[in-house]
């Protein structure tokens, strides 16, 4: 059997690709909707873990260092098989919660990290200058903030893609399911392997190049 | 600077998939330098019984070479947790040879025309059930599945259901099973790995298939339930069940016989249907 026969049983024989193009519809909701949620739980969590009400500030220490130290195929097993497990949610939903949670924690500490990386004069200049709290923010920190954070956001939303490949433990069919299941039908692992590979880097790229778009934008 | 970039992307892809893929050439060499057979120092892969230690399985293969007098434990055996990753272990030279059932390396022969049977293994004499697993506390379900097995087997369905989705399959053809939805009636939740065929596969329409689902919808019919296949990898299966996420799993048993508990692999909560199939255990080889 030649390589062109061997590619073209994996992955368009039957409609295989649109089981493919389905299971990449899966990462990326899952990925879409976990970067989304988490970037709003993250800020939250970087608020309070920067504020000065103490509480707020020990509960959002600990939740990031827990998930930040844990696996995230674990926490994704406690909650489906453990916590979630009598309420009958559906297994995309608890997914996206997990995803959510982990990347929240994540993106927290990088928010820190950016605001501490920002020089504090600056606000204290504007503050003294009639702007409010919350202009001072909007118009100096927030800018700023954005262009420091940029390259680090990046790569968390690609590792979340690749996070996201281990749902197929909770019984959800996304990329990497369907490729396993190619893999076994057609017993070419190897290259459809590097298949599915291409494909996830094809799609870490799409969001490299959207980052790049928008940073262009941004210059001119 | 573009052309350069995309050009950069292309070669690390292509890089990987060399990587991937063993990129021919210096495999050959290493073949060459393996030991010749007979003196014991075959490596042979083996998928993981779930809930079996290593040490445990290595008496388990020592007490088998006493009986079939095959030197089975002198194997130098690497254990992976799919199919899959034993194939890829075999094709990039890990192991010399994998361990898997007849039906199996039938199917894994035809598919891919670089595997063959290991000529001694036929005397190996060894023979796997498979059956259905289901929670311990589901004791009704048990008794319901024993009996529809029972019934299949004294009204020839199985054998017809084997004809259909073992011995008479095609690797590029595998019939679809149809899957009948009753109004009204219970669901029954059933696990699938995908990574047995002709036992347990997913067609390219993303359809379950293979023996064990043809079992199942014939199954379902006969208890009156509806039957919910659900794909879930291998390794979460005995928590899905426990969980009440799934009803029912695929499973295969070793033989009862002095040597071997029937119970090697069986995590605890878990109970076994009637076995409903047997097959051999076959060994298979890889020419690049």
């Amino acid at each position: 059997m030649d390589f062109t026969e061997i590619l073209y049983k994996i992955f368009i024989k039957d409609g295989g690709w649109l089981t493919i193009l389905n299971g990449l519809w899966v990462t990326v909701q899952i990925s879409a909707l976990s970067l989304f949620l988490g970037t709003l739980l993250g800020s939250l969590l970087c608020f309070f873990r920067v504020g000065k009400f103490t509480p707020l500030k020990v509960i959002a220490q600990i939740y990031i260092s827990i998930i930040r130290g844990s696996p995230v195929l674990m926490l994704l097993m406690l909650l489906f098989y453990g916590v979630f497990a009598r309420t009958g949610m559906a297994p995309i939903v608890v997914a996206v919660i997990t995803f959510s949670m982990h990347t929240a924690a994540h993106v927290a500490e990088l928010l820190r990290a950016s605001l501490m990386a920002l020089d504090k004069g600056q606000v204290e200049a504007a503050r003294t200058l009639g702007f409010s709290k919350w202009q001072a923010f909007q118009l100096v920190t927030l800018p700023q903030l954005a262009k420091i954070a940029r390259p680090v956001y990046q790569s968390t939303v690609v590792n979340l893609i690749q996070w996201t490949s281990v749902v197929g433990y909770v019984t959800i069919t996304d990329l990497t399911r369907v490729i396993n299941n190619i893999a076994s039908r057609t017993m070419q692992p190897m290259i459809t392997i590097t298949g599915g590979m291409i494909i996830y880097l094809a799609l870490s790229y799409l969001v490299y190049g959207a980052f790049h778009l928008t940073e262009r934008r941004r210059a001119q | 600077m573009k052309l350069k970039k995309i050009a950069k992307v292309l070669l690390s892809c292509v890089l990987a998939g060399a990587l991937f893929t063993g990129c021919g050439g210096s495999q050959g060499g290493d073949k060459d330098a393996k030991a010749p057979e007979g003196t014991g120092s075959i490596k042979l892969g083996m998928i993981t019984y779930l809930n079996a230690t290593e040490k445990r399985m290595e008496d388990i293969l020592a007490k088998v070479t006493e009986d079939s007098g095959i030197q089975l434990s002198k194997h130098v055996i690497t254990y992976y947790d799919s199919l899959k990753t034993m194939q890829m272990g075999i094709e990039s030279g890990s192991v010399d040879e994998i361990s898997t059932y007849n039906c199996v390396g039938k199917y894994i022969i035809a598919a891919n025309d670089k595997y063959a049977v290991v000529n001694d293994s036929a005397k190996l004499k060894l023979a796997d059930s498979f059956c259905f697993a289901v929670r311990k506390d589901d004791a009704q379900l048990k008794t319901d599945l024993d009996k529809a097995i029972n019934e299949m087997k004294s009204d020839g369905t199985l054998d017809k259901l084997v004809d259909e989705y073992i011995t008479n399959v095609k690797a590029d053809n595998i019939p679809k099973v149809d899957i009948p939805t009753i109004d009204g009636a219970e669901t029954l939740k059933v696990g699938i790995t995908g990574d047995l065929p002709p036992m347990d596969l997913i067609l390219p329409d993303n359809s379950p298939a293979g023996f064990n689902t043809a079992m199942l919808a014939e199954i379902g019919k006969r208890l009156n339930r509806n039957i919910e296949v659900v794909q879930i990898e291998s390794g979460a299966r005995a928590a899905a069940l426990n969980a009440n996420q799934i009803d029912v799993v695929f499973w295969a048993v070793v033989p009862v016989s002095e040597g071997v508990p029937n119970d090697i692999d069986k995590p605890e909560g878990l109970e076994f249907s009637e076995p409903y199939f047997k097959d051999d255990v076959a060994h298979l080889n890889y020419n690049k």
